[in-house]
Protein backbone atom coordinates (compact mmCIF):
# COMPACT_ATOMS: atom_id res chain seq x y z
CA UNK A 1 0.00 0.00 0.00
CA UNK A 2 2.99 2.61 0.50
CA UNK A 3 4.44 1.37 -2.56
CA UNK A 4 2.36 3.79 -4.42
CA UNK A 5 3.69 6.73 -2.22
CA UNK A 6 6.70 5.30 -3.04
CA UNK A 7 6.54 5.03 -6.56
CA UNK A 8 4.56 8.40 -7.08
CA UNK A 9 7.64 10.26 -5.34
CA UNK A 10 10.31 8.73 -6.94
CA UNK A 11 8.06 9.70 -10.53
CA UNK A 12 8.19 13.47 -9.25
CA UNK A 13 11.92 13.12 -7.85
CA UNK A 14 13.64 11.86 -10.99
CA UNK A 15 10.99 12.78 -13.75
CA UNK A 16 12.65 16.22 -14.82
CA UNK A 17 11.40 18.30 -17.42
CA UNK A 18 11.65 16.14 -20.62
CA UNK A 19 13.93 18.54 -23.18
CA UNK A 20 13.20 18.21 -26.58
CA UNK A 21 12.84 20.26 -29.44
CA UNK A 22 9.11 20.68 -29.01
CA UNK A 23 7.07 22.82 -31.64
CA UNK A 24 5.93 25.96 -29.54
CA UNK A 25 2.13 27.11 -30.45
CA UNK A 26 1.22 30.76 -29.50
CA UNK A 27 -2.65 31.42 -28.50
CA UNK A 28 -3.50 34.71 -26.95
CA UNK A 29 -6.71 35.64 -24.65
CA UNK A 30 -8.19 38.75 -25.53
CA UNK A 31 -11.71 40.46 -24.13
CA UNK A 32 -12.16 37.06 -23.33
CA UNK A 33 -11.94 35.32 -26.53
CA UNK A 34 -9.06 32.97 -28.00
CA UNK A 35 -6.91 33.98 -30.64
CA UNK A 36 -6.46 32.42 -32.96
CA UNK A 37 -10.09 30.22 -32.40
CA UNK A 38 -8.25 27.33 -35.17
CA UNK A 39 -5.26 26.25 -33.89
CA UNK A 40 -3.82 24.22 -36.20
CA UNK A 41 -1.17 21.48 -35.38
CA UNK A 42 0.46 18.72 -36.52
CA UNK A 43 -1.01 15.09 -35.86
CA UNK A 44 1.18 12.95 -33.96
CA UNK A 45 3.87 15.68 -32.36
CA UNK A 46 3.76 17.01 -28.70
CA UNK A 47 3.02 20.38 -28.77
CA UNK A 48 4.20 23.04 -26.54
CA UNK A 49 0.81 25.26 -25.94
CA UNK A 50 2.22 28.83 -25.22
CA UNK A 51 -1.01 30.50 -24.05
CA UNK A 52 -1.18 34.45 -23.05
CA UNK A 53 -3.78 36.00 -21.08
CA UNK A 54 -4.12 39.52 -22.54
CA UNK A 55 -6.81 40.80 -20.27
CA UNK A 56 -7.05 41.88 -16.67
CA UNK A 57 -9.14 39.14 -15.63
CA UNK A 58 -8.16 35.42 -14.92
CA UNK A 59 -9.13 32.40 -17.01
CA UNK A 60 -9.01 28.90 -17.35
CA UNK A 61 -8.40 27.16 -20.48
CA UNK A 62 -10.26 23.75 -20.56
CA UNK A 63 -11.06 20.75 -22.52
CA UNK A 64 -12.16 17.62 -21.96
CA UNK A 65 -11.01 16.32 -25.85
CA UNK A 66 -7.64 17.45 -24.63
CA UNK A 67 -8.05 16.66 -20.90
CA UNK A 68 -6.27 19.72 -19.79
CA UNK A 69 -7.72 22.60 -17.62
CA UNK A 70 -5.60 25.20 -16.31
CA UNK A 71 -5.81 28.47 -14.65
CA UNK A 72 -4.69 31.46 -16.57
CA UNK A 73 -4.01 34.66 -14.23
CA UNK A 74 -4.55 38.06 -15.81
CA UNK A 75 -2.09 39.64 -18.43
CA UNK A 76 0.27 36.22 -17.45
CA UNK A 77 1.35 33.83 -19.93
CA UNK A 78 1.66 29.65 -19.09
CA UNK A 79 2.60 26.91 -21.02
CA UNK A 80 0.46 23.33 -21.74
CA UNK A 81 1.13 20.36 -23.32
CA UNK A 82 -0.65 18.71 -25.29
CA UNK A 83 -0.67 15.80 -27.65
CA UNK A 84 0.84 13.64 -29.99
CA UNK A 85 -2.97 13.86 -31.48
CA UNK A 86 -5.06 11.88 -33.36
CA UNK A 87 -5.88 13.65 -36.70
CA UNK A 88 -9.33 15.70 -35.95
CA UNK A 89 -10.87 18.34 -33.69
CA UNK A 90 -10.15 19.25 -30.07
CA UNK A 91 -12.87 21.91 -28.89
CA UNK A 92 -11.35 23.77 -25.80
CA UNK A 93 -12.98 26.85 -23.91
CA UNK A 94 -12.08 28.98 -21.56
CA UNK A 95 -13.90 28.28 -18.14
CA UNK A 96 -14.29 31.64 -16.60
CA UNK A 97 -16.13 32.87 -20.13
CA UNK A 98 -17.18 29.80 -21.99
CA UNK A 99 -19.85 32.02 -23.96
CA UNK A 100 -17.35 33.77 -25.86
CA UNK A 101 -13.69 31.99 -25.11
CA UNK A 102 -14.44 29.24 -27.26
CA UNK A 103 -11.44 27.26 -29.79
CA UNK A 104 -10.10 24.46 -30.68
CA UNK A 105 -7.06 22.62 -31.90
CA UNK A 106 -6.93 20.83 -35.41
CA UNK A 107 -4.49 18.14 -36.15
CA UNK A 108 -3.61 17.18 -39.41
CA UNK B 1 -23.48 34.48 -16.71
CA UNK B 2 -26.04 33.10 -14.43
CA UNK B 3 -25.71 29.39 -15.67
CA UNK B 4 -21.83 29.69 -16.08
CA UNK B 5 -21.93 30.77 -12.29
CA UNK B 6 -24.23 27.75 -11.36
CA UNK B 7 -22.27 25.32 -13.22
CA UNK B 8 -18.97 26.08 -11.89
CA UNK B 9 -19.78 26.60 -8.27
CA UNK B 10 -21.39 22.54 -9.10
CA UNK B 11 -18.54 21.98 -10.32
CA UNK B 12 -16.15 22.72 -7.73
CA UNK B 13 -18.30 21.96 -4.84
CA UNK B 14 -19.36 18.92 -5.88
CA UNK B 15 -15.84 17.34 -5.53
CA UNK B 16 -15.37 18.82 -1.77
CA UNK B 17 -18.71 17.82 -0.90
CA UNK B 18 -19.05 14.04 -1.82
CA UNK B 19 -15.67 13.93 -0.53
CA UNK B 20 -16.67 14.88 2.76
CA UNK B 21 -19.84 13.18 2.70
CA UNK B 22 -18.05 9.86 2.68
CA UNK B 23 -15.41 11.24 5.13
CA UNK B 24 -18.37 12.08 7.53
CA UNK B 25 -20.49 8.72 6.73
CA UNK B 26 -17.34 6.68 7.71
CA UNK B 27 -16.91 8.78 11.08
CA UNK B 28 -20.48 8.32 11.97
CA UNK B 29 -20.61 4.62 10.93
CA UNK B 30 -17.47 4.33 13.22
CA UNK B 31 -18.70 6.20 16.43
CA UNK B 32 -22.51 3.98 15.92
CA UNK B 33 -20.59 0.84 16.41
CA UNK B 34 -18.76 1.69 19.05
CA UNK B 35 -21.63 2.84 21.15
CA UNK B 36 -21.20 6.87 20.48
CA UNK B 37 -23.19 9.37 19.66
CA UNK B 38 -22.15 11.26 16.36
CA UNK B 39 -22.21 15.17 16.38
CA UNK B 40 -20.77 17.28 13.97
CA UNK B 41 -19.49 20.47 16.02
CA UNK B 42 -20.77 23.75 14.63
CA UNK B 43 -16.91 24.96 16.41
CA UNK B 44 -14.94 22.59 13.85
CA UNK B 45 -17.11 23.56 11.00
CA UNK B 46 -16.65 27.35 11.62
CA UNK B 47 -12.73 26.29 12.31
CA UNK B 48 -12.81 24.57 9.05
CA UNK B 49 -14.36 27.03 6.94
CA UNK B 50 -12.27 30.40 8.34
CA UNK B 51 -9.34 28.14 8.09
CA UNK B 52 -9.88 26.62 4.28
CA UNK B 53 -11.00 30.17 3.64
CA UNK B 54 -7.79 31.53 4.24
CA UNK B 55 -5.99 28.59 2.84
CA UNK B 56 -8.01 29.21 -0.53
CA UNK B 57 -7.46 32.86 -0.56
CA UNK B 58 -3.52 32.55 -0.20
CA UNK B 59 -3.32 29.77 -2.84
CA UNK B 60 -5.03 31.95 -4.94
CA UNK B 61 -3.00 34.95 -4.39
CA UNK B 62 0.19 33.01 -5.00
CA UNK B 63 -1.30 31.50 -8.45
CA UNK B 64 0.12 33.90 -10.68
CA UNK B 65 3.92 33.56 -9.24
CA UNK B 66 3.29 29.43 -8.46
CA UNK B 67 2.28 29.54 -12.27
CA UNK B 68 5.76 30.50 -13.34
CA UNK B 69 7.86 27.86 -11.69
CA UNK B 70 9.87 25.03 -13.65
CA UNK B 71 8.93 26.86 -16.79
CA UNK B 72 5.48 27.61 -16.69
CA UNK B 73 4.27 24.15 -15.09
CA UNK B 74 4.30 24.89 -11.15
CA UNK B 75 0.41 25.08 -10.85
CA UNK B 76 0.87 21.55 -12.06
CA UNK B 77 3.61 20.61 -10.07
CA UNK B 78 2.09 22.22 -6.81
CA UNK B 79 -1.42 20.75 -7.47
CA UNK B 80 0.05 17.45 -7.89
CA UNK B 81 1.80 17.55 -5.09
CA UNK B 82 -1.21 18.70 -3.01
CA UNK B 83 -2.99 15.61 -4.76
CA UNK B 84 -0.43 13.35 -3.71
CA UNK B 85 -0.37 14.54 -0.26
CA UNK B 86 -4.50 13.71 0.04
CA UNK B 87 -3.87 10.13 -2.20
CA UNK B 88 -1.27 9.28 0.62
CA UNK B 89 -3.46 10.58 3.21
CA UNK B 90 -6.23 8.54 2.82
CA UNK B 91 -3.64 5.31 2.55
CA UNK B 92 -2.72 6.36 5.81
CA UNK B 93 -6.66 6.79 7.14
CA UNK B 94 -7.47 3.37 5.55
CA UNK B 95 -4.67 1.87 7.47
CA UNK B 96 -4.92 3.25 10.71
CA UNK B 97 -8.52 4.05 11.24
CA UNK B 98 -9.70 0.66 12.28
CA UNK B 99 -8.17 -0.47 16.00
CA UNK B 100 -9.84 0.99 18.77
CA UNK B 101 -11.07 4.17 16.86
CA UNK B 102 -12.75 7.01 19.23
CA UNK B 103 -12.50 4.79 22.10
CA UNK B 104 -9.37 6.09 23.92
CA UNK B 105 -9.54 9.27 22.95
CA UNK B 106 -5.20 10.01 22.82
CA UNK B 107 -3.60 6.93 20.74
CA UNK B 108 -1.67 7.36 18.55
CA UNK B 109 -4.00 5.71 15.99
CA UNK B 110 -6.61 7.93 17.04
CA UNK B 111 -4.70 11.20 16.64
CA UNK B 112 -3.31 10.28 13.52
CA UNK B 113 -7.26 9.43 11.78
CA UNK B 114 -8.35 12.94 13.10
CA UNK B 115 -4.96 14.47 11.69
CA UNK B 116 -5.21 12.64 8.38
CA UNK B 117 -8.71 13.82 7.91
CA UNK B 118 -7.87 17.11 9.03
CA UNK B 119 -5.74 17.57 6.33
CA UNK B 120 -7.70 15.68 3.39
CA UNK B 121 -10.59 18.09 3.96
CA UNK B 122 -8.76 21.07 4.42
CA UNK B 123 -6.68 20.58 1.23
CA UNK B 124 -10.01 19.34 -0.71
CA UNK B 125 -11.49 23.03 0.10
CA UNK B 126 -8.02 25.25 -0.28
CA UNK B 127 -7.85 23.66 -4.06
CA UNK B 128 -11.18 24.14 -4.64
CA UNK B 129 -12.24 27.37 -2.84
CA UNK B 130 -9.34 28.67 -4.89
CA UNK B 131 -10.48 28.17 -7.92
CA UNK B 132 -13.66 30.38 -6.88
CA UNK B 133 -11.73 32.91 -5.49
CA UNK B 134 -9.69 33.22 -8.61
CA UNK B 135 -13.26 32.97 -10.89
CA UNK B 136 -15.00 35.53 -8.69
CA UNK B 137 -11.56 37.87 -8.67
CA UNK B 138 -12.08 37.70 -12.72
CA UNK B 139 -15.93 38.20 -13.30
CA UNK B 140 -16.64 40.56 -10.40
CA UNK B 141 -14.49 43.05 -11.74
CA UNK B 142 -17.38 44.08 -14.25
CA UNK B 143 -20.12 45.30 -11.42
CA UNK B 144 -23.25 43.76 -14.04
CA UNK B 145 -22.18 40.58 -12.98
CA UNK B 146 -22.15 40.97 -9.70
CA UNK B 147 -26.08 39.95 -9.04
CA UNK B 148 -25.78 36.94 -11.76
CA UNK B 149 -22.58 35.53 -10.57
CA UNK B 150 -23.52 35.56 -6.99
CA UNK B 151 -26.87 34.29 -7.22
CA UNK B 152 -25.56 31.71 -9.77
CA UNK B 153 -22.88 30.91 -7.36
CA UNK B 154 -25.63 30.58 -4.53
CA UNK B 155 -27.61 28.11 -6.28
CA UNK B 156 -24.50 26.21 -7.69
CA UNK B 157 -23.51 25.68 -3.87
CA UNK B 158 -26.69 24.97 -2.78
CA UNK B 159 -26.85 21.91 -5.66
CA UNK B 160 -23.51 21.06 -4.61
CA UNK B 161 -24.13 20.88 -0.92
CA UNK B 162 -27.33 19.09 -1.17
CA UNK B 163 -25.79 16.35 -3.22
CA UNK B 164 -22.98 16.23 -0.33
CA UNK B 165 -26.06 15.83 1.80
CA UNK B 166 -27.75 13.34 -0.35
CA UNK B 167 -24.99 11.12 -0.53
CA UNK B 168 -24.25 11.35 3.46
CA UNK B 169 -27.89 10.42 4.14
CA UNK B 170 -27.94 7.43 1.62
CA UNK B 171 -24.74 5.72 2.90
CA UNK B 172 -25.74 5.61 6.71
CA UNK B 173 -28.87 4.40 6.15
CA UNK B 174 -27.98 1.13 4.31
CA UNK B 175 -28.19 -1.32 6.66
CA UNK B 176 -24.70 -2.78 8.06
CA UNK B 177 -22.57 -4.11 6.62
CA UNK B 178 -23.31 -2.58 3.88
CA UNK B 179 -22.82 1.05 4.49
CA UNK B 180 -19.28 0.89 5.91
CA UNK B 181 -18.86 -1.34 2.77
CA UNK B 182 -19.87 1.12 0.49
CA UNK B 183 -18.12 4.14 1.82
CA UNK B 184 -14.75 2.43 2.25
CA UNK B 185 -15.74 1.75 -1.29
CA UNK B 186 -16.26 5.08 -2.50
CA UNK B 187 -13.01 5.87 -0.66
CA UNK B 188 -11.22 3.68 -3.06
CA UNK B 189 -12.58 5.00 -5.98
CA UNK B 190 -11.77 8.97 -4.62
CA UNK B 191 -8.16 7.68 -4.14
CA UNK B 192 -8.40 6.24 -7.92
CA UNK B 193 -9.71 9.85 -8.59
CA UNK B 194 -6.39 11.81 -6.98
CA UNK B 195 -4.14 9.36 -8.78
CA UNK B 196 -6.07 10.06 -11.76
CA UNK B 197 -5.37 13.69 -11.76
CA UNK B 198 -2.28 13.91 -10.79
CA UNK B 199 -1.32 11.68 -13.62
CA UNK B 200 -3.31 14.25 -15.93
CA UNK B 201 -1.54 17.04 -14.56
CA UNK B 202 1.85 15.75 -14.65
CA UNK B 203 1.56 14.53 -18.35
CA UNK B 204 0.24 17.97 -18.84
CA UNK B 205 3.05 19.56 -17.57
CA UNK B 206 5.21 17.06 -19.56
CA UNK B 207 6.48 15.43 -16.42
CA UNK B 208 5.17 12.52 -17.40
CA UNK B 209 5.54 10.79 -20.87
CA UNK B 210 2.67 10.32 -22.77
CA UNK B 211 0.55 7.29 -23.47
CA UNK B 212 -1.96 6.69 -25.36
CA UNK B 213 -5.79 6.45 -25.03
CA UNK B 214 -7.37 3.91 -22.69
CA UNK B 215 -10.94 4.15 -24.69
CA UNK B 216 -12.99 7.21 -25.83
CA UNK B 217 -16.59 7.21 -24.05
CA UNK B 218 -17.11 10.45 -25.02
CA UNK B 219 -20.50 9.86 -27.14
CA UNK B 220 -21.92 7.28 -24.38
CA UNK B 221 -21.53 9.68 -21.41
CA UNK B 222 -20.12 12.95 -22.11
CA UNK B 223 -17.79 14.71 -19.47
CA UNK B 224 -19.52 18.25 -20.23
CA UNK B 225 -23.08 16.39 -19.31
CA UNK B 226 -24.58 16.57 -15.71
CA UNK B 227 -24.37 12.85 -15.61
CA UNK B 228 -20.59 13.11 -16.32
CA UNK B 229 -19.84 16.23 -13.73
CA UNK B 230 -21.74 14.00 -11.36
CA UNK B 231 -18.81 10.73 -12.28
CA UNK B 232 -16.00 12.98 -12.39
CA UNK B 233 -16.71 14.17 -8.85
CA UNK B 234 -17.55 10.93 -7.46
CA UNK B 235 -15.76 8.29 -9.28
CA UNK B 236 -13.24 10.64 -11.37
CA UNK B 237 -14.81 9.44 -14.56
CA UNK B 238 -13.04 10.59 -17.44
CA UNK B 239 -14.46 9.90 -21.09
CA UNK B 240 -10.71 9.77 -22.58
CA UNK B 241 -8.72 8.69 -20.23
CA UNK B 242 -4.50 7.98 -20.91
CA UNK B 243 -3.11 4.38 -19.87
CA UNK B 244 -1.26 5.74 -17.32
CA UNK B 245 -3.97 7.20 -15.65
CA UNK B 246 -5.99 3.92 -15.76
CA UNK B 247 -3.48 2.12 -14.52
CA UNK B 248 -2.27 4.86 -11.83
CA UNK B 249 -6.39 4.71 -11.01
CA UNK B 250 -5.90 0.64 -10.59
CA UNK B 251 -3.38 1.17 -8.69
CA UNK B 252 -4.54 3.70 -5.89
CA UNK B 253 -7.79 1.83 -5.81
CA UNK B 254 -5.79 -1.30 -4.74
CA UNK B 255 -3.75 0.35 -1.98
CA UNK B 256 -7.06 1.11 -0.65
CA UNK B 257 -8.29 -2.47 -1.06
CA UNK B 258 -5.54 -3.81 0.91
CA UNK B 259 -5.30 -1.75 3.82
CA UNK B 260 -7.02 -3.30 6.80
CA UNK B 261 -10.13 -0.83 6.88
CA UNK B 262 -10.94 -2.69 3.77
CA UNK B 263 -10.24 -6.18 4.97
CA UNK B 264 -12.11 -5.38 8.33
CA UNK B 265 -15.53 -4.39 6.17
CA UNK B 266 -15.78 -6.63 3.81
CA UNK B 267 -14.71 -9.99 5.42
CA UNK B 268 -15.35 -10.04 8.78
CA UNK B 269 -18.65 -11.51 9.81
CA UNK B 270 -19.35 -8.84 12.19
CA UNK B 271 -20.36 -5.47 11.21
CA UNK B 272 -16.60 -3.05 11.99
CA UNK B 273 -17.48 -1.67 15.33
CA UNK B 274 -14.39 0.53 15.71
CA UNK B 275 -12.54 -1.74 17.70
CA UNK B 276 -10.35 -5.28 16.98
Amino acid sequence: MKRLGYTLLMLFLIAGPVQAATPEIELVIRDHLFFPSVVEVPAGQKIRLRIINQDATPEEFESYELNREKVIAGNRETVIFIGPLQPGEYPFFGEFYPRTAQGKVVAR
Amino acid sequence: MFLDAVILFLQEILEASLLISVLLALTELFHKGSGHEFRLSAYWVACAMILSGLGAWAYAAAMPTISEWFDYVGQEIVNSLLHLLSLILLIVLATVVPAGLFREAQTLRNRMTVLSMVIIVLLALVREGSEIILYLNGVLSQAENTIPVLSGGVVGTGIGISSGVFLYYSLISLNQPWSTRVCVLLLALLAGTMASQIVMLLSQADWLPYTAEAWNSSSLVPESSLPGRLLYALIGYEATPSILQVACYGLAVLSILVCPLFRNAWFQSKPVEGRV
